[in-house]
């Protein structure tokens, strides 16, 4: 029954696959080369976003786009966490960053760095009530400004100004809700982005002193990849010499922006469908790594339950590697999976957490079949059954019975662990929640409705949980 | 006819012998008893001859042949068991619990098999209990369940521990009547410390005491000696 399920399953998962692979787009059809995959975070308007159809856009893909056209490549736009972004091109899941990355001498010497292809600076804006008198950034210590986690500005500011208490946080998103509601001072943030924001989104923030640096922004890439570096740098000249960087400036900074208020323009219906799309995939994921955790969890509960007789050599190894799945992280795993193995983000998630699952069920088929009494086995033998038979009719009922609502306990678990794999850019439902929150500026509404869509499936698993436990008890197959 | 010769066995890890030189024939024609107060080793020799565990000494043997060499897979139509605790399969009916080794051991179609277990439990008055659960039914019903279960093999021998432990005296005296009259099939060897019951049912027997054996012969004589020594 399991082998048809899984078949029937399988099918409609890779039609889940293949609608969800539309956020990395393909421009121009012609397959002259191999396409250039391209990194960026989907979430820095006005560089890159998510625009009302829920494409990728901005001046980054802009850029992007145009450098394809020089470079007479298709380009693949991938989204990626700005965390792992470095590391993501350093793994070869994409040949160039295009995200508004600033030149350091720290990632100059894992990279190589194009030409730049814009300037900006690090600039501090504040409320424009400016209830704490701040003028300049002389005048922030033991204030709390915030900045992005893992930009310069960071960095920046805890050696420059160890007074000042700086806040890391995830997006620039949630920096301009804390702002808003004054719950920080102030922030750091690029000048362009900071003004386009205030402008766009009609933010109560201004910028105050002059900047604090300059920063050269640019593309990098492998640093083996010479001959691409080189490409990118010639389209990179052209662009400025023809004025076509001029005019992609211009559409987004210039005084003419028509691109200004991009945040409300996400329609409801595209909204809708991109939650709609990022369930169906979280919970397709949730389904492919219980299925595999519960395949697998099987044998290894039978071995745990016999650390002696024929199959104890195996008893040790299946005992660590369960325990190590269970006392390390998932976190930790995934990004393993993604980065370490260089497997792609569906495999990896599906397969960390299946594998985890399976650790999780493992120990609860074990502690079933523990809880048969051996006489049951006995009778068994008694009545001429095969081992096999004893197995299949006698003790693995009466096991799976016990262990049903904790199985059920591990599914509410498991679904709520594929929260995680945003992280390694699966575009789960979470993912596609952080896309529109970059352009709504409506956090608390959508990773609520996120919330409620979790609850929907779990809750009514932890109901069921509960009441099999009570029929089980009732039968009497636990004391 | 089976036959125990220099029967020993010690539990490992245990210093002392359970049984010891046992040596007894168990004539077929009849219900045999083995007595003997708790602890005596009453079990454990039934243990042994239902191949259950390996005698340290000696061997079990059947018409003359050795029990170790029986075929695993057989040994248990010849020699059905049911045990002090029953062990009677919780999450099946009692129907399922009569089927599921004719069907799976014997492959007997399940039609066929339904029909002789709903004769069996017929035989035994329990045919109104055959859709029930074994936690739905009483003490003294589930031990007559779990005698059918054994019998639908049709063993030769049939071992039975403690067969009276969770019924009155009523019902007792049934079970009593009833196992003579399976008796033309099968061959009983009744494991007990119930001597009124032994009386009844059986002809010869063995005492055990400390896992040695005390007496053997004829029921009557060893309960009289029985009840002298006390
Ligand atoms: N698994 C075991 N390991 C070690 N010793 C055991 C084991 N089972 C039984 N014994 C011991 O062997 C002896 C005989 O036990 P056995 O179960 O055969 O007694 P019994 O005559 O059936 O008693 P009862 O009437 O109480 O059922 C006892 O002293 C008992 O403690
Ligand atoms: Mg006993």
């Amino acid at each position: 029954m399991f082998i048809m399920c899984y078949k029937k399953w399988t099918i409609y998962f890779l039609f889940f696959l293949s609608l969800t692979t539309s956020f990395t787009e393909k421009i121009y059809a012609q397959d002259r080369q191999p396409s250039m995959r391209v990194a960026l975070t989907g979430k820095y308007p006005p560089f890159s976003y998510y625009d009302k159809d829920g494409e990728l856009a901005g001046f980054d893909v802009d850029i992007s786009r145009e450098i394809g056209k020089y470079l007479n490549r298709d380009v693949e736009i991938i989204a990626a966490e700005w965390d792992g972004i470095l590391a993501g091109l350093l793994a070869n899941k994409y040949d160039a960053i295009i995200g508004s990355m600033a030149i350091t001498p720290e990632r100059a010497k894992a990279v190589n760095f194009s030409l730049p292809y814009y300037q900006s600076g690090a600039q501090l804006f504040v409320h424009r009530d400016n209830p704490s008198k701040i003028y300049g950034i002389n005048e922030c210590n033991d204030k709390k400004i915030a900045a992005v986690l893992g930009e310069t500005y960071q960095r920046y500011l805890d050696e420059k100004y160890p007074n000042i208490d700086v806040v890391t946080l995830k997006s620039s998103v949630e920096i301009f809700e804390l702002l808003e509601a004054k719950r920080i001072q102030g922030f750091v943030s690029d000048r362009l982005v900071g003004s386009w924001q205030i402008k766009s989104a009609d933010r109560p923030f201004v910028p105050v002193g002059p900047m604090l640096y300059a920063e050269d922004i640019a593309i990098p890439v492998r640093k083996q990849d010479k001959k691409l570096l080189e490409q990118i740098n010639n389209a990179l000249m052209q662009m400025r010499s023809d004025g076509t960087m001029q005019k992609i400036h211009d559409k987004y900074f210039g005084l003419s922006s028509k691109t200004a208020d991009i945040g409300s323009q996400m329609s409801q219906s595209v909204i809708i469908k991109k939650l709609a799309k990022g369930f169906i995939v979280t919970l397709s994921i949730a389904f492919a790594s219980l299925l595999i955790g519960f395949v697998l969890a099987i044998p290894c509960g039978l071995i745990l339950n016999q650390s002696t007789g024929k199959w104890k050599l195996l008893y040790w190894p299946v005992r660590t590697i369960i325990d190590f799945l269970r006392g390390t992280p998932v976190l930790i795993q995934l990004l393993f999976a993604w980065m370490g193995l260089g497997l792609s983000p569906y495999v990896a998630a599906i397969g960390t957490l299946g594998i985890n699952s399976m650790a999780y069920m493992a120990e609860v088929i074990r502690s079933g079949l523990m809880s048969v009494d051996p006489g049951q086995t006995r009778a068994g033998r008694a009545l001429n059954l095969s081992k096999v038979q004893i197995f299949r009719f006698v003790v693995w009922p009466q096991a799976f019975r016990v262990a049903i609502p904790s199985i059920m306990n591990s599914i509410v678990a498991l679904t709520k662990d594929t929260a995680l794999v945003a992280v390694i850019s699966v575009a789960e439902v979470i993912r596609e929640a952080q896309a529109i929150i970059s352009v709504t500026f409506e956090p608390s509404k959508y990773y609520f409705i996120v919330a409620v869509m979790f609850f929907v499936i779990t809750f009514p698993l932890m109901k069921m949980a509960g009441v099999l436990e009570k029929k089980i008890r009732q039968k009497g197959f636990v004391q | 006819m089976i036959e125990i010769h220099d029967l020993s066995y010690k539990y490992p890890g245990s210093k002392v012998n359970a049984l010891h030189d046992i040596n007894v024939k168990l004539p077929p024609e009849h219900v045999f008893a083995i007595l003997g107060h708790s602890g005596s080793g009453k079990t454990t020799l039934l243990n042994c001859i239902a191949q259950f565990l390996r005698p340290t000494i000696g061997k079990v043997t059947i018409d003359g042949q050795n029990i170790a060499t029986i075929d695993k897979k057989t040994i248990h139509s010849i020699v059905g068991v049911v045990f002090q605790k029953l062990n009677l399969f919780p999450h099946l009916t009692v129907m399922k619990n009569m089927t599921l080794a004719p069907i799976n051991a014997l492959g007997i179609p399940e039609k066929q098999a339904q029909k002789s277990a709903m004769e069996m439990l017929e035989k035994l008055s329990i045919a109104d209990l055959a859709q029930r659960y074994p936690l739905q039914i009483s003490g003294g019903q589930a031990q007559r369940v779990a005698i059918a279960r054994a019998l639908m093999l049709q063993p030769r021998y049939m071992l039975l521990d403690e067969p009276t432990s969770a019924l009155d005296s009523q019902t007792t005296s049934d079970f009593a009547e009833w196992l003579t009259e399976l008796q033309e099939e099968t061959c009983f060897i009744i494991v007990t410390h119930d001597l009124p019951f032994a009386q009844q049912v059986a002809s010869h027997g063995i005492f055990l005491q400390d896992g040695v054996m005390k007496t053997e012969g004829n029921i009557q004589e060893i309960i009289d000696q029985q009840t002298a020594s006390v």
